[in-house]
């Protein structure tokens, strides 16, 4: 049974998914060609004094990434499940509500942690082409919470679409925003490292919270 | 059995023998806002008989099918479906009963075998040759598209994959909205090969009456407000009845319990009631004097359930 929601999710997903892995590899590709284009055109002095004197981010590129796939990924897989409450079909399976719901978001989640990984690869890989391995951590840990931006995203927009009352599909789309606000008050690198196993922790509280809009899904009164 | 549910009163006549129940709802009440849309509601569709659900649009028919699939709270009473209580539904009971939701709801973005090889896991009893029996007359390959289909090779697929659940109880929700007379009477083939089978319960609504003569064994006829009527086709067929009605003119008719409903549009006024014409001549000659009745006029089942519920 697992293996028939998993296949649903994936025939839902899998375009929107393989474009945006598509997006994502087109997107490194353009900050390798940036950074390179740099290199030849500037002295690694001036390099050096932009990111570490005065810590400005080479790799803003892939900023939004994370985000922009988190959302699309979700809005892919609930919105076909949304149009004309098609979400009734599925909770008359003969499953329980809760196994389901996390099966949906569980495959969701997974596929945008690999593009996340990508991501996180990727940046890496590209900073120490020209950087020493410490400058390779430290763009990994600056965009980690731009990472995590790509969960709350993916939660946010589940919970919203997922949620059957119209007030608390603003209070969750605000909780969403606010959210990922916190997440993008940088204005250099590893600013994040202090506070991010929090923001982590609090975001981990998602994947319990799409019960509850699913439960009244499932129970309108 | 004929019962009579009008609000909070209600009352019962025996004339066939009791089942045990398929569903069984006992003081539904239910609200929109303000709006109440039934009170006190009774009601219970025996296993292996197939019940018919009729009223007029807004009457509540979808609201009740999803309260029964436990996909409504309702304010007050009891829905049972099975023996559990209908939004408690447990995976098993719920692998037992076969939802068609209006409009032949579907994962369009899933081509036909996709949608077989979802299905099937979930249902121990699944018949995939039924499904592909059904599926196969559409002359479509297997990888086309749901979404692609126009809506009455929608409802092939959809009530292919009820039918291959091999569903104890089937709810069936307009299963003739978007259906061509094709259509229609193909499905209606296949329920009935369905129901020969034995130990089916079927609960269905629909605007097609004229498909009900033909299937059902009882029918519930819901109106505005709640009020319910309930018993074997047979019984209303044969005991529902309109005559004409002649010097109408300045008359305000009320409706009790034998002047079920008039009938004034129209060139030749009618009366409805469950009376027979003895009965019908005698209550009108207490109640509007003036009033003749005429012949008894035959009627089918469709114009009998306008009869009983009114053209508006």
């Amino acid at each position: 049974m697992l293996q028939a929601l998993f296949l649903k999710e994936w025939i839902k997903v899998r375009k929107v998914w393989f474009l945006i892995l598509a997006l994502n590899l087109a997107a490194l590709l353009y900050l390798y060609l940036g950074m390179r284009h740099q290199f030849h055109n500037e002295h690694s002095e001036m390099i050096w004094y932009w990111s570490f004197e005065l810590r400005r981010i080479l790799y803003g590129d892939v900023k939004y990434l994370a985000v922009l796939s988190g959302g699309a990924i979700a809005a892919a897989q609930f919105l076909p499940e949304m149009v004309n409450n098609r979400f009734r079909l599925s909770f008359h399976l003969p499953v329980r509500a809760d196994i389901q719901v996390w099966s949906w978001v569980g495959i969701g989640a997974a596929l945008g942690a690999v593009i996340a990984f990508i991501i996180a690869i990727g940046l890496f890989c590209i900073v120490t082409l020209w950087f020493p391995f410490e400058a390779g951590v430290s763009a990994v840990l600056t965009a980690a919470p731009w990472l995590l931006a790509g969960w709350v995203a993916y939660f946010s927009v589940a919970l919203v679409m997922l949620e059957p009352q119209p007030v608390k599909r603003v209070a969750y789309a605000l909780l969403g925003c606010a959210f990922l606000g916190l997440l993008y008050n940088e204005r250099g690198y590893q600013e994040y490292d202090q506070i991010l196993p929090v923001l982590i922790a609090a975001a981990m509280l998602f994947p319990a919270s799409v019960i509850y809009p699913a439960y009244r899904y499932r129970h309108r009164s | 059995m004929v019962s009579q549910n009008t609000g909070k009163a209600q009352q019962v006549k025996s004339c066939c023998c009791s089942h045990e129940a398929a569903i069984s709802v006992k003081g539904l009440t239910h609200r929109y806002g303000k709006r109440t849309i039934y009170e006190n509601l009774n009601f219970s569709v025996p296993k292996g008989r197939v019940v018919a659900l009729l009223g007029k649009n807004g009457v509540g028919k979808t609201t009740l099918i999803k309260i029964l699939m436990g996909f409504l709270k309702p304010v007050g009473g009891r829905c049972e479906v099975l023996g559990e209580q209908s939004h408690l539904l447990s995976a098993a009971t719920r692998a037992r009963i076969g939802l068609l939701f209006e409009g032949h709801l579907a994962y369009e973005f899933m081509t036909i075998s996709q949608i077989e090889k979802f299905y099937a896991p979930f249902y121990p009893k699944w018949r995939r040759e039924i499904f592909y029996d059904l599926v196969d007359r559409l002359g479509l390959p297997h990888s086309h598209v749901i979404g692609n289909m126009s809506c009455g090779q929608r409802s092939q697929v959809v009530l292919g994959l009820i039918f291959a659940q091999d569903p104890e109880l089937m709810i069936l929700d307009d299963y003739s909205m978007g259906l061509d007379p094709g259509y229609r009477h193909l499905f209606l083939d296949f329920l009935r090969d369905f129901l020969a089978e034995g130990n089916k319960t079927v609960f269905v609504t629909s605007h097609v009456i004229q498909d009900m003569e033909k299937l059902v064994d009882d029918v519930i006829f819901l109106q505005r407000g709640g009020e319910l009527i309930q018993m074997p086709l047979s019984c209303f067929s044969s005991n529902f009845r309109c005559f004409e009605i002649k010097n109408v003119a300045g008359v305000q008719f009320q409706k009790d319990n034998v002047i079920r409903n008039v009938d004034l549009v129209g060139q030749s006024p009618k009366l409805f009631s469950f009376g027979d014409r003895e009965q019908v001549r005698a209550h009108m000659a207490h109640l509007y004097p003036n009033v003749a009745i005429g012949e008894q006029i035959d009627m089918s089942l469709e114009d009998a359930f306008i009869g009983l519920t009114g053209k508006y």
